[in-house]
């Protein structure tokens, strides 16, 4: 199972930090704006209280007049959104601009005090009251109360353009930021992603080891990675040292034992084949290493030449004439003593029970493959092998006794190493007259 | 015939010297590499079979050594690496053939043979000799299809004349190749070995098979058969 990808949690971690830290600028700027806009709002309706009062009269009669003579036009224009009202005990007066409106009730303000309020429930714009106590000539005093209402459209207009700017920009600011923290994902992953394709070319053989430059923070990473990988290597090598020499000290005592027997002794003398087959073809291999991932290629024909070099002078007597076609370059994606095994088994067996002729064909399976696959015919016109055999030669760990002689234990060796290699191997009639064998190892 | 036997287990040693005494040849026996190269370069072997994981000097080096001596008798590599890589190693640096350890003495005896016949120029395991046959593998020589008994030491000396035809063998070399290093040797004996050899081979003196060559020594005068 797989736990969330790092890069997509630093994504989604970002993008909330975003939306968070940017919707929080955002509405407290926006408020800010807000209470600044009132404010200066609240002056203006301040100043039109002051202009209100200086173009007021009362006459000594206590009747109210007015010098309509406003410079402000938003004052003498209806619906301009700016409404004044000047309301004493039994008369009033109302800018040209409130023709039509509708007031709501506004309670008398004692004289000397200011009130403002922002709309609410009961009103939809901003109000501010004065209250002015005129004194008569004959010493009374006439309360009046100048209300000005503004529209909170008057407000909301400049606020909102604020806040459509803001929003844009802050949006505008949170994609740069976005884009700048992908590409910083993408710079900080990039010796990650580097180590990944490292190790996989440790594990696909093209490296022994992981050699670039990572950053400090990675080295103990890679530092470990190869200790552990040179761990392996050396157990490895121990492993199969222990197991070959194993094998070989095994070797000599058997042959004291069967060196020892008479002839007559069947029994101990199938004894002792029986041990030494298993020796040659399971604690000999089981040693051998199954990662072939990490061998270098080995070229075949060299080596096909040092075994029929070799097998001409075993077989000198025969005057064997040995041909061989490899396709040009032909490699085995493998240890270079597994291709000697498999090929000296072969063609050993070529070598002993041909007449005259012995032939080695081969080619790559899958060449545009990066480590492709080797084919190998192996042919001799000497008697052949029965079909009715061919099963039981190529069966994986038949007892000796049934192997068919000969031919057996080389072609057990063979088919073990062919099976550790994933490959297969068959045996089929030769147009030589003999014997063909076949072996398919696929790329690894 | 004289064999070389470097093979560094004792046990192992001592049953292949009582076979290979037992087969008729002369056997020198070393149990490690720089001894065994001494013998190899000083004594008239025949052939040497060579175990590959000596001690002191490693099997291939005594081979190697040998043959940059320009010592050419065959040599049969025993090993207990039955690998193809330890084999194609042995017979690249000069061996003749292989023996992987555990090994039938049979296939041993019937491998050195066919080596000995080899470099004497033997194909097949019969030789045919005018009207004598002998056969190699069984030591045994026949007169127009008739058995002749000979002893140990009379088919010895036979099988070395025969080993080498067309050379001039002298008492030396036949007794060095018959006998082993301890062995007293005395040149008459030799001298009686041959003159009952020809007893027997030609009781009545008309085919004269083994011509004395005054001073110098005894040669195979008959035609060998191709």
């Amino acid at each position: 199972m797989h736990s969330f990808s790092l890069r997509k949690r630093l994504v989604l971690v970002a993008i909330l930090v975003l939306i968070i830290a940017l919707g929080l600028v955002g509405f407290a700027l926006s408020a800010a704006n807000y209470q600044g806009a009132v404010s200066s709002m609240q002056a203006r309706m301040e100043s039109y209280v002051y202009l209100v009062l200086a173009a007021m009269e009362v006459t000594d009669a206590g009747t109210l007049e007015m010098d309509e003579d406003f410079s402000d036009p938003r004052l003498t224009q209806a619906g301009s959104g700016f409404y004044i009202k000047i309301q004493g005990q039994e008369q009033s007066w109302h800018s040209a601009s409130a023709v039509g409106r509708s007031w709501p009730r506004l309670p008398q303000v004692l004289a000397g005090t200011m009130s403002f309020a922002e709309p609410a429930a009961t009103s939809d714009a901003f109000t501010l009251q004065y209250g002015v106590g005129w004194q008569l000539s004959e010493g009374s005093i006439e309360p009046f109360t100048v209300s000005v209402l503004v529209d909170k459209e008057q407000v909301l207009q400049q606020t909102s353009a604020f806040r459509l700017g803001l929003w844009q920009s802050l949006g505008t600011a949170g994609v740069i930021l976005l884009v700048a923290q992908m590409v910083i994902l993408y710079l900080g992953f990039r010796p990650l992603r580097q180590v990944t394709l490292d190790v996989a070319r440790v594990e696909s053989g093209q490296a022994s080891r992981l050699e670039g430059r990572y950053p400090v923070e990675l080295e103990p990473l890679v530092r470990n990675v190869n200790r552990l990988l040179e761990t392996e290597k050396s157990n490895q090598t121990r492993i199969r040292n222990a197991l070959d020499s194993l094998a070989h000290s095994l070797k000599t005592p058997l042959a004291v034992i069967q060196a020892g027997l008479s002839r007559q002794d069947s029994t101990l003398q199938n004894a002792v084949d029986e041990m030494s087959r298993l020796i040659a073809t399971r604690l000999e291999r089981a040693g051998s290493s199954t990662r072939r991932s990490l061998a270098e290629p080995v070229e075949v024909e060299p080596q096909l030449q040092r075994i029929v070099d070799s097998l001409q002078k075993v077989y000198s007597h025969k005057m064997i004439q040995a041909g061989f076609t490899l396709e040009e370059k032909l490699a085995f994606y493998g240890e270079k003593r597994d291709l000697l095994e498999l090929l000296g088994n072969l063609v050993d067996n070529a070598f002993k029970y041909g007449k005259h002729r012995v032939r080695v064909t081969g080619g790559a399976l899958e060449p545009e493959s990066s480590r492709p696959g080797l084919q190998l015919q192996i042919e001799d016109d000497g008697p052949g092998i029965g079909e009715s055999q061919w099963e039981g030669l190529l069966k994986r760990g038949a007892r000796g006794d049934e192997q068919v002689e000969g031919h057996g234990l080389g072609l057990a060796i063979v088919t073990e190493l062919v099976t550790a290699y994933g490959g297969e191997i068959s045996i089929g009639h030769s147009e030589l007259g003999g014997a063909l064998v076949q072996v398919r190892i696929p790329p690894s | 015939m004289r064999v070389l036997l470097i093979e560094d287990d004792l046990r192992l040693q001592e049953t292949l010297t009582t076979h290979l005494r037992e087969a008729g040849y002369a056997v020198d026996v070393s149990a490690d590499g720089i001894e065994g190269l001494y013998l190899g370069e000083e004594f008239p072997i025949d052939l040497a079979v060579i175990d590959l994981g000596l001690p002191q000097l490693p099997g291939l080096e005594v081979i190697r050594k040998l043959r940059s001596k320009g010592r050419d008798f065959p040599i049969l590599v025993l090993t207990a690496r039955s690998e193809w890589q330890d084999k194609v190693a042995g017979l690249e640096a000069g061996a003749d053939d292989y023996l992987t350890k555990p090994f039938h003495v049979e296939e041993l005896m019937a491998r050195i043979n066919a080596l000995m016949r080899r470099a004497g120029g033997h194909a097949k395991p019969r030789i045919d000799l005018g009207p004598f046959m002998i056969d190699l593998t069984g030591q045994r020589v026949f007169r127009d299809g008739k058995e002749i008994e000979l002893t140990t030491y009379e088919y010895k000396v036979l099988n070395y004349l025969v080993m080498h035809p067309d050379e001039v063998v002298t008492k030396t070399d036949l007794g060095e190749h018959i006998y082993e290093e301890d062995a007293d040797r005395d040149s008459n004996v030799i001298e009686v070995f041959i003159g009952r050899l020809r007893r027997k081979l030609d009781p009545d003196g008309t085919l004269n098979p083994i011509e004395t060559l005054r001073g110098r020594g005894y040669r195979l005068a008959l035609v060998l058969a191709a």
